[in-house]
């Protein structure tokens, strides 16, 4: 992977407010990204439909799959070595640990993207339970289907994914949707657009 | 009658391809249930296999939550599988739980899992295969339970991704050391793969084992097709590939996801054919989750986590600050230790149950494999028990009662045993006599079923004051030791006790002991000099193959400075002269050194309010205007910290420190990256931090509360659902007459949401916390 394609998100995570980049920090990152490659251990795990598994059939996810020809849910992960490593910095050096999981969280989005590519062209972006007013209980019934545990993801009691790097979502097929801020749970207090940015990576941001 | 490792014996295929194709749905378990008749139905179409499974992956009291008890449904689920009229073994899948440290599972409650399905069916089934486990530390505990509470068969699969390591990062190397040490009777692999993908991993296990191997590959791997996803590799292919893998002398096939009757029943015509023969040469190795360790050559063992001498490691075990022995763990491991010495004994301290705590904390961190040190037999176990991997174990000698005791955990576990060439009657004065009881080791080890290559031989070093005509003698028993085939180590600085220059000594005596055979040396990694004298060894040896170790770690060398290559310093050369300016550049070991020197001509208090104040008030504004950003505002953080470290060892005894603070990730939260960060910005302003981590449970916020009468609790939570926890925590403090200021604070947490739960303060990030805290208890300033 291009580490340049990919370091505007995660500066973009550390909170760099469009200012100068600073030199010491993209050292850091391109070691990080170096490291990261090394341990990261990049899993995918999907099962595409013609009809959408019942939890699909309310909203929002309704009005989001309307118009698609069928249904893929994913679940992709870096893997537990990532998970060890980041407990591992924030005991021996702070400022390589914060660095290391923006990376982290960057890349696992930027493979999660390549990988989907290699589903086709006609795709909407990943939906994830938890976005635009959707539960993220549902990912009950993702882990129900999927059983990532195939790919050593496991879902905890508070409805979190372990490794802690990874990604659960629902894509449309026969469709292009990208993603926007509209209807993200996080809308109300999101820091990212109080700065006049987006989460994600958008034309805006780069 | 089949016989395993000699004929080859075929399990049965996929089982959700077929609920799919008889349109069965719901829980795969609770179908033993709602429709016996159909599940028998797939079992009898798999009746061309050897082995039949039952329809169970999923049924253990963590991952289980269907309609019915789980006793009830594994009975049933035996009775349906016996309907094909062949051989059952039962299915047993992984959790679905992530274990400790990544989750919060932890090995014993795994352990109660799995060991509750074997107490069920023990009597009723003939076999077990434990599969598509992807942790090694679960399918340990998995393992374990199957084989203490039943006596039947059991085999265990790992998955693999496709660059041969398991999710978790473990090798097939690394998985068949464990599974043969733990004595499974057939170990392999299943799942995620295709046969094509999963040859390389084949070939690699069964080149590391003479267990015989299963394997059971998906039908390929799934293409997305017109909406669905479908297998398509052919019967023929599976066939072709099932073949090869017999060729390289796997014992046990059969097919997993997508593979149907129909593939079983072609791969059926290898039943019973012979097994090709393997004959993999044993080798002497240790493992840890991700680290696999074969004692040849010169590997060193870490000696510092052992309180032999070592006052501060002594309060740290005492205390139970465990995290002093995590430091020390990756200091070795950064130093260039192969595996780490592990020793708790202390008088006042319960070996048996400090060793498993200790153990537990040092795998979490480090990746080394371990040595357990103890010479209290409960206290190896308990150790042993809860290694990640395969340990070694120091140890045994000649006395027949220690061997007696330490034997059977060993083979149990799978560890390889140091034997100190010494029984009753001390240490032989001679090497001959140390090599007669490093034979009766060798020899008694085999009566307990251990092989010679799970031995090493410890010629024991003495000191060169008392005992100097002693020292050659420990040397000829290491020659002599080698000609049994086994490998040695010795614990090389006690040689030059009592001596000057006792570096000197200590390297000269390891260099001539390295000449003489020897295979681990257990020393400080932290030396140098030492580690020096390895890799000088391994270049005038011919093991560092075109010294390509020996030039990567002195590249760099300069005559001026021999042996400060250890660390690196660069970050720390950069221009900052003033104290200021290094904690505004976040350069912490520069930071620490100016402060002493500081602290030289200042009092304490003037240096924390005239300099340390300043420079955090500076990083503060720049990081709010946007000038320097979270990694750097870290960095600085933990420059203040570093100099606040030093300020502290120069305030008198009595001084006030700023108060304290107890942090946590509340309940259910396992996220601490943002409690992290709060934890070094607080610190680095002063205030002394008890962190209680992740997925704390509201009692034992009250618990630290009470214990520590803190100024402030800090709660953290990431997600919606957790923020549940932090209201009960928060409600549990109340009920106490919490005085302490409640702050909470994460990334779906505000000021609304924390006046709705009962919390005093919200802040949006650490560096606001600390500049609140300032304001509202200025009396602890400075």
């Amino acid at each position: 992977m291009n580490c340049s394609e990919i370091k505007p998100q995660i500066y973009n995570y550390l909170g760099f407010k469009g200012v100068a980049e600073s030199p010491d920090t993209d050292e850091l990152i391109v070691s990080c990204l170096g490291k990261l490659e090394k341990t990261a251990q990049f899993n995918s795990l999907y099962r595409a439909f013609e009809n959408a598994p019942e939890f699909l059939k309310k909203p929002p996810y309704e009005s989001f799959l309307a118009g698609t020809a069928g249904v893929i849910l994913s679940v992709t992960t870096l893997g537990a070595g990532v998970d060890r490593l980041i407990n591992r910095l924030y005991r021996t050096d702070m400022a390589r640990a914060v660095v290391f999981d923006a990376c982290a969280s960057a890349y696992l989005e930027a493979k999660s993207d390549e990988f989907e590519r290699t589903l086709g062209d006609n795709l909407t972006y990943r939906f994830c339970p938890g976005y635009g007013g959707s539960s993220v209980e549902d990912l009950k019934y993702i882990f129900e289907i999927l059983k990532p545990e195939k790919i050593g993801v496991t879902l905890n009691e508070s409805l979190f994914m372990l490794p802690a790097k990874t990604m659960a979502g629902v894509i449309g097929i026969g469709k292009k949707v990208k993603k926007t801020c509209e209807g993200c749970f996080m809308l109300p207090h999101c820091k990212y657009r109080e700065e006049g940015k987006r989460c994600y990576a958008s034309e805006k941001t780069l | 009658m089949l016989r395993l490792g000699k004929n080859v014996i075929v399990f049965d295929g996929g089982f959700g391809s077929e609920l799919e194709r008889l349109g069965l749905e719901g829980i795969p378990e609770d179908l033993n249930m709602t429709s016996p008749e159909e599940i028998k139905g797939i079992h009898r179409s798999y009746s061309c296999a050897d082995i039949i499974t039952t329809n169970t992956f999923g049924l253990n009291r963590i991952k289980y939550h269907g309609a019915y008890e789980l006793k009830d449904v594994a009975v049933r689920a035996v009775e349906n599988a016996r309907a094909a009229g062949k051989t059952v073994f039962f299915d047993v899948g992984p959790t679905g739980a992530m274990l400790e440290p990544i989750g919060t599972l932890s090995f014993e409650e795994a352990y109660e899992a799995f060991a509750e399905i074997a107490d069920i069916t023990k009597d009723i089934v003939d076999g077990y295969i434990a599969e598509t486990f992807s942790d090694l530390y679960e399918l340990k505990a998995c393992v374990l339970a199957l084989k203490e509470h039943s006596d039947k068969l059991v085999f265990a699969t790992a998955t693999f991704d496709s660059t041969c390591r398991t999710l978790t990062g473990s090798t097939p190397e690394i998985v068949a050391n464990t599974l043969e040490g733990l004595g499974v009777d057939a170990l392999g692999v299943n799942c995620s793969l295709g046969p094509k993908e999963l040859l390389p991993i084949v070939e690699r296990l069964v080149n590391s084992t003479n267990v015989p191997i299963i394997v059971q590959p998906n039908r390929g791997l799934p293409v997305l097709e017109g909406g669905k996803t479908v297998y398509k590799l052919g019967i023929d292919e599976f066939d072709e590939y099932t073949e090869k893998m017999l060729g390289l002398g796997v014992s046990v096939i059969g097919g997993c996801c997508g593979t149907t009757p129909e593939f079983i029943k072609r791969i059926s015509r290898f039943s019973g054919t012979e097994v090709k023969r393997r004959a993999v040469e044993p080798k002497t190795v240790i493992n840890s989750a991700n680290v696999l360790v074969e004692i040849d050559g010169v590997k060193i063992c870490g000696e510092r986590l052992n309180p032999t001498g070592k006052k501060a490691l002594k309060e740290a075990l005492i205390s139970e600050n465990y995290d002093y022995l995590v430091d020390e763990a990756l200091k070795q491991q950064e130093a260039g230790a192969d595996l780490l010495d592990i020793n708790v004994g202390l008088p006042q301290l319960d070996e048996k149950k400090v060793m498993p705590a200790v153990v537990k904390k040092v795998q979490e961190y480090c990746d080394l494999p371990l040595q357990i040190d103890s010479s209290d037999a409960e206290a190896i176990e308990a150790g042993v028990r809860l290694v990640n991997g395969i340990p070694l174990i120091n140890s045994v000698n000649g006395d027949e009662e220690v061997m007696a005791r330490v034997f059977p955990i060993a083979k149990k576990y799978g560890a390889v045993v140091l034997g100190l060439a010494m029984d009753k009657n001390g240490v032989p004065r001679t090497a001959e006599g140390r090599f007669e009881i490093a034979k009766r080791i060798i020899s008694r080890a085999a009566d307990f079923g251990i092989p010679r290559h799970k031995i090493m031989i410890d010629t024991l070093v003495v000191t060169a004051s008392a005992e100097q005509a002693l020292v050659k003698e420990t040397l000829g028993a290491l020659r002599l030791v080698k000609e049994l085939g086994v490998k040695t180590a010795l614990g090389v600085s006690n040689v030059s006790f009592g001596l000057p220059n006792r570096p000197l000594l200590n390297r000269t005596f390891l260099t001539m002991a390295m000449t003489c055979g020897l295979n681990m040396p257990i020393l400080n990694p932290l030396d140098g000099e030492m580690t020096g004298a390895v890799k000088a060894f391994g270049v005038l040896s011919g093991e560092d193959e075109n010294s390509e170790k020996f030039i990567e770690a002195y590249k760099d060398y300069s005559p001026a400075a021999p042996t400060a290559a250890l660390t690196s310093q660069k970050k720390q050369e950069k221009s900052a002269s003033s104290l200021y300016d290094c904690v505004v550049a976040g350069l912490k070991n520069k930071a620490e050194e100016l402060c002493e020197r500081e602290l030289e001509t200042k009092d304490p208090l003037s240096v924390v309010n005239d300099i340390l104040i300043k420079a955090l008030n500076e990083v503060g504004s720049l990081y709010e205007s946007g000038k320097l950003f979270l990694p750097q505002l870290v960095s600085a953080a933990e420059a203040a910290k570093a100099a606040f470290a030093a300020v502290g060892r120069h305030m008198p005894k009595d001084a006030e420190p700023k108060g304290k603070v107890i942090l946590a990730t509340v309940k259910g939260d396992v996220h601490d990256i943002g409690k992290n960060i709060v934890k070094v910005v607080l610190e680095s302003y002063g205030y002394r931090v008890i962190d209680l981590g992740k997925d704390v449970p509201p009692e034992r916020v009250v618990e630290a509360y009470k214990e520590h009468k803190p100024i402030v609790i800090g709660l953290s939570a990431l997600m919606t659902t957790t923020v549940k926890g932090m209201e009960e925590t928060v409600a549990a403090l109340r009920a106490e007459n919490c005085t302490a200021k409640i702050f909470v604070g994460g990334a779906v947490l505000n000021a609304e949401t924390a006046e709705r739960i009962g919390a005093d303060y919200y802040t949006r990030d650490a560096l606001e916390m600390a500049k609140l805290l300032d304001e509202l208890f200025p009396q602890n300033k400075g």
